[in-house]
């Protein structure tokens, strides 16, 4: 028998080891609260996190005294035709609006639009600080009202859903995870219900299921079908990429290139509202939408 | 005194990955301070110390990020294991030992979490993505290691970090 298995110190190192796996086991899945060393060490980070963020405000602030005036001038003028442009649009899909009001009024159907929402604005304070897990720390915890699960955008698109809480800071589990999976639908065809989940590294996304032949192509933009439960739906993902033919060629698959600038978030906003609508109420809804 | 600055140490890595490394990603990659650390301890201190430490440095970094915990703690320990025996027989004094030494441990610890990952998460896989961010992070690494190796060696030579007992 080697004389390593009679060293106390490799049976000690054996248990650590099994014991580690366990732990690792225990903890794969998605836990309803956080242990109190790891609230305890969230929150004795997070006061520090949000001085080295506003010290990063506060220095970028003189850096951009020094940008060019003309740079400037142009960027106005650029600003000034978009907003005229948005005005323009923001005409159309105001009445459009009050159109699909009175639609879904006269067929009782639920109102899912984003705008009746509440929602809390957050402080990016912390980034996820390894390449594998893709996560933030914002500076709003179980103290004001943040809850497992919900849902977490910007204006320009769906950032992630909160993961683990502690009393004053909460992880958001961002969309480029890879242990996110986000139901997804096409905004032109709206004929295909993808997955969309993060890749591995990087901050891309992957939408998977797409049948064969479903009409998918580059720009074409991808919303939040509202069936992940987690997600409200309409909210904007982002714009189809590159679409591959799986090896099964029975589906599709399409490099998602997210509306959202994951490496630069500074604050976001939590949607405190959001009840999903559940099946059984789903199935109801063309029953109503008949009556 | 230099307890305390070897059980600060990781925090404070953990700390400026969270911030301020955060800020300055390459192509979204972050550095593995408490890695080019829990290595830079296993050269002077040799595999066994190493092992507990890059445990330690491990545990804590998955206790930060809340989610499968122990997995960084097995890959930095095992890291530390291997990177202190490889230690035996160079010169560690020569920077360029422990930069070399923070390369093939990055891809060590990239290699052990993979196989954690695919057993803890079976629908993991390798990507062109997954290649390039071990690439960036095996690259900023050793960018960082040349001058915080150079640091820890004389600190734990003659200086803060020289564990009682040495010579």
């Amino acid at each position: 028998m080697p004389g390593f298995f009679k060293n106390k110190v490799f049976w000690s190192g054996v248990m650590a080891l099994v014991a580690t796996l366990i732990l690792i086991n225990m903890t794969s899945s998605e836990r309803e609260n956080i242990t109190l060393l790891e609230r305890i060490l969230r929150d004795t980070y997070a006061p520090l996190q949000s001085r080295v963020t506003e010290m990063r405000d506060y220095l970028s602030g003189p850096r951009s005294i020094f940008i060019q005036k003309q740079e400037l001038s142009e960027r106005i003028a650029e600003l000034e035709e978009e907003i005229a442009r948005l005005n323009l649009s923001n005409q159309i899909l105001r009445e459009n609006e009050e159109e699909i009001k009175r639609l879904r009024s006269i067929i009782n159907f639920r109102d899912n639009n984003l705008d009746k929402y509440e929602l809390l604005a957050a402080r990016v304070i912390a980034r996820s600080p390894n390449n594998w897990f893709q996560s933030i720390i914002i500076d709003k915890g179980s103290i004001d009202g943040i809850e497992k699960n919900m849902p977490v955008i910007t204006s320009k698109g769906l950032v992630g859903r909160v993961g683990s809480i502690s009393q004053h800071t909460a992880q958001v589990n961002l969309i480029t995870d890879r242990e996110i999976a986000v139901g997804a639908t096409l905004q032109r065809s709206r004929e295909t219900s993808g997955v969309v989940e993060g890749m591995v590294e990087g901050n891309l996304l992957k939408m998977i299921n797409i049948p064969y032949y479903a009409s998918v192509k580059p720009n074409d933009i991808v919303i939040t079908s509202g069936l992940s439960e987690v997600f409200p739906k309409g909210i904007d993902i982002g714009v189809i990429y590159q679409v591959t033919e799986e090896p099964n060629g029975l589906l599709l698959s399409a490099t998602v290139v997210p509306t959202v600038n994951f490496s630069k978030l500074e604050e976001v906003m939590v949607i405190t509202d959001f009840w999903p609508v559940s099946e059984e109420t789903e199935a109801e809804l063309p029953a109503l939408a008949e009556e | 005194m230099c307890y305390l600055i070897h059980f600060l140490l990781p925090f404070l890595a953990v700390f400026l990955q969270s911030t301020v490394f955060g800020f300055y990603s390459i192509k979204g990659t972050l550095p593995d301070l408490v890695l080019v650390f829990v290595i830079c301890f296993s050269i002077v201190n040799g595999a066994g110390k190493g092992t507990v430490y890059g445990f330690l440095c491990g545990m804590l970094e998955d206790l930060y990020l809340g989610r499968f915990i122990g997995i960084n703690a097995i890959a930095k320990a095992l890291t530390g294991y291997i990177t202190g025996r490889l230690q035996k027989g160079f010169f560690r004094e020569n920077i360029i030992v422990g930069a070399t030494a923070v390369a093939l441990g990055t891809l060590l610890n990239a290699a052990v979490l993979l196989v954690l990952s695919r057993i803890a998460f079976p629908s993991f896989h390798i990507d062109e993505q997954f290649v390039q961010g071990v690439l960036y992070q095996f690259a900023y690494n050793i960018i960082l290691a040349a001058p915080l190796y150079g640091w820890y060696y004389r600190s734990s030579r003659i200086g803060l970090l020289k564990l009682p007992g040495e010579k």
